[in-house]
């Protein structure tokens, strides 16, 4: 099987190796290393700006004042409200609410503690409601 | 601060995280054994295709076996035997960890890569079933071989931590696991029989019509209707889904075809089998043509398609490898009966 030239730049595994099986010249199906497969790369990209269009849309409903801030974390770590709330441990109906201004601005120093954690900011920035990148965006860095 | 701890153990790089664990570890109790291997014996190839289960909102679309079943039919095998823990809290779940690796012994974790800071950007994903090895501990921070990856790497016990109690889909709670049982002398022959009877029956003789080659075929009939179902947006998208599926980090190429295809020509060459390096080959060509299907699906997902790219044109490429599948797997089948 004949692969693409895989574009360094392009490469969605930030050039890392990784391994796939192809025909050397015996017929044998070996392990090959690459930077992946060019088609790999174009789908994911797709379904990343997906995610980044989904971002810029709840970023967009947190700044009018139609969600609370912790809309946007949940949305920029690729969350549901259910696996927000199986992940704080509370139910969704909560979490919900949480999402509403009103309510998330009576939220306790504790509740906001749980939802900083989990998303690994300081619950001053939660409270104050900075829209900050989320968990994973840190990962390039020591990628 | 504990002593570092770092355990004799080889770090191979394999395609699929489940099967590269396996033959890790086996190969750290003394059984050579190589990825193909490994993946062909657990029975990891599968198809399947079920849109009343929602990724994102995306179908799930799956070219492998169940999460955790190629391990599964490791221990299942006679002289085999794989400890397995699931734990409540996370403290408790890294103590137990700690006390294994005191004991030399390494450790197989499932986790969610969405938590896991070695891995690229690109591939944080709500996905709950990677496995890996941890083989040591320095300081705060674990040393992990990671199948996926070229070389070990380090990941901080608190990230670790929540990796493994990752939640939602297919959640790990805290699941270690090791083989507390391996025996050097176990009956490749039998169990290459065994693996290869159980990719055949899923295969082929799923009476639902949405597993094995059926689901492969139904997959075609619904992906054709999907610009008109759901608009030319949606239908990119669920197409890219597919291809993502199939071909993205973990698969080996082709939907796990070519691994298995490797496979089925490692067991040729030791059982001194011609036939079936024949069905290796026909396996091949199914996974060549997934390819070319991929490679479609990714220019019209681009919008860039050539032209004679459609969905009705990438739903033949999918029925064919289906006609080709089913070609491969009645030989295999026929292969089983002869052999057993």
């Amino acid at each position: 099987m004949q692969t693409d030239p895989p574009d360094t730049a392009d490469s969605i595994t930030d050039g890392l190796q990784t391994v796939s099986y192809a025909q050397n010249s015996l017929g044998q199906l070996e392990q090959v290393k690459g930077q992946g497969w060019q088609p790999v790369n174009d789908v994911n990209r797709q379904a990343w700006r997906e995610i980044e269009k989904q971002i810029e849309q709840a970023r967009g409903r947190v700044v009018s004042g139609r969600a609370s801030c912790l809309y946007y974390y949940m949305i920029a770590n690729q969350m549901s409200i259910m696996l927000l709330a199986r992940y704080s441990g509370q139910s969704s109906l909560r979490v919900r609410l949480h999402l509403i201004p009103f309510f998330f601005r009576r939220l306790t120093a504790g509740q906001l503690q749980r939802y900083a954690d989990l998303f690994q900011i300081s619950s001053k920035d939660l409270k104050k409601g900075a829209l900050l990148p989320a968990v994973y965006s840190s990962a390039q860095k020591h990628g | 601060m504990a002593e570092p701890i770092r355990i004799d153990f080889r770090h191979r790089q394999s395609a699929h995280c489940e099967s590269g664990v396996a033959a890790n570890l086996l190969n750290h109790q003394g059984i050579e054994l190589s990825e193909a291997m490994a993946f062909g014996i657990g029975a990891g190839l599968f198809f399947g295709y079920f849109p009343f289960i929602r990724i994102n909102h995306l179908p799930l679309v799956t070219y492998r076996a169940a999460a955790g079943g190629l391990l599964k039919r490791f221990s299942r095998l006679p002289g085999f035997n794989l400890s397995r823990q699931t734990f409540s809290s996370a403290g408790q779940a890294m103590a137990e960890l700690d006390s294994r690796l005191a004991q030399s012994i390494p450790v197989g974790l499932q986790t969610g890569v969405f938590w896991l800071p070695y891995f690229p950007k690109a591939l944080r994903f709500h996905f709950n079933a990677h496995n890996l090895v941890v083989y040591g501990k320095e300081g705060d921070n674990y040393l992990i071989s990671d199948p996926v990856f070229p070389e070990p790497v380090l990941c901080p016990a608190e990230d670790l931590a929540r990796a493994r109690f990752a939640s939602g889909t297919l959640a790990p709670k805290g699941k270690m696991y090791h083989f507390s049982r391996a025996d050097r002398d176990f009956d490749r022959r039998l169990a290459i029989i065994e693996g290869i009877d159980s990719v055949c029956s899923m295969m082929l003789k799923g009476i639902f019509p949405l597993i094995g080659v059926r689901g492969i075929r139904f997959l075609a009939g619904r992906l054709c209707r999907w610009p008109e179902r759901l608009g030319a947006e949606k239908a990119a998208l669920h197409l890219g889904h597919v291809v993502r599926m199939q071909e993205e980090i973990g698969t080996g190429g082709g939907g796990f075809r070519f691994i298995y295809a490797a496979f089925l020509q490692e067991s040729g060459i030791l059982l001194g089998d011609q036939s079936l390096r024949t069905c290796a080959s026909t396996l091949q060509a199914a996974g060549d043509r997934w390819r070319e299907f991929a490679a479609m699906a990714a220019r019209i997902c681009k919008s860039r398609p050539k032209a004679d790219d459609t969905y009705a044109a990438a739903a033949d490429h999918i029925r064919q490898c289906a006609v080709m599948e089913t070609q491969a797997f009645n030989s295999l089948r026929d292969w089983v009966r002869g052999a057993s």
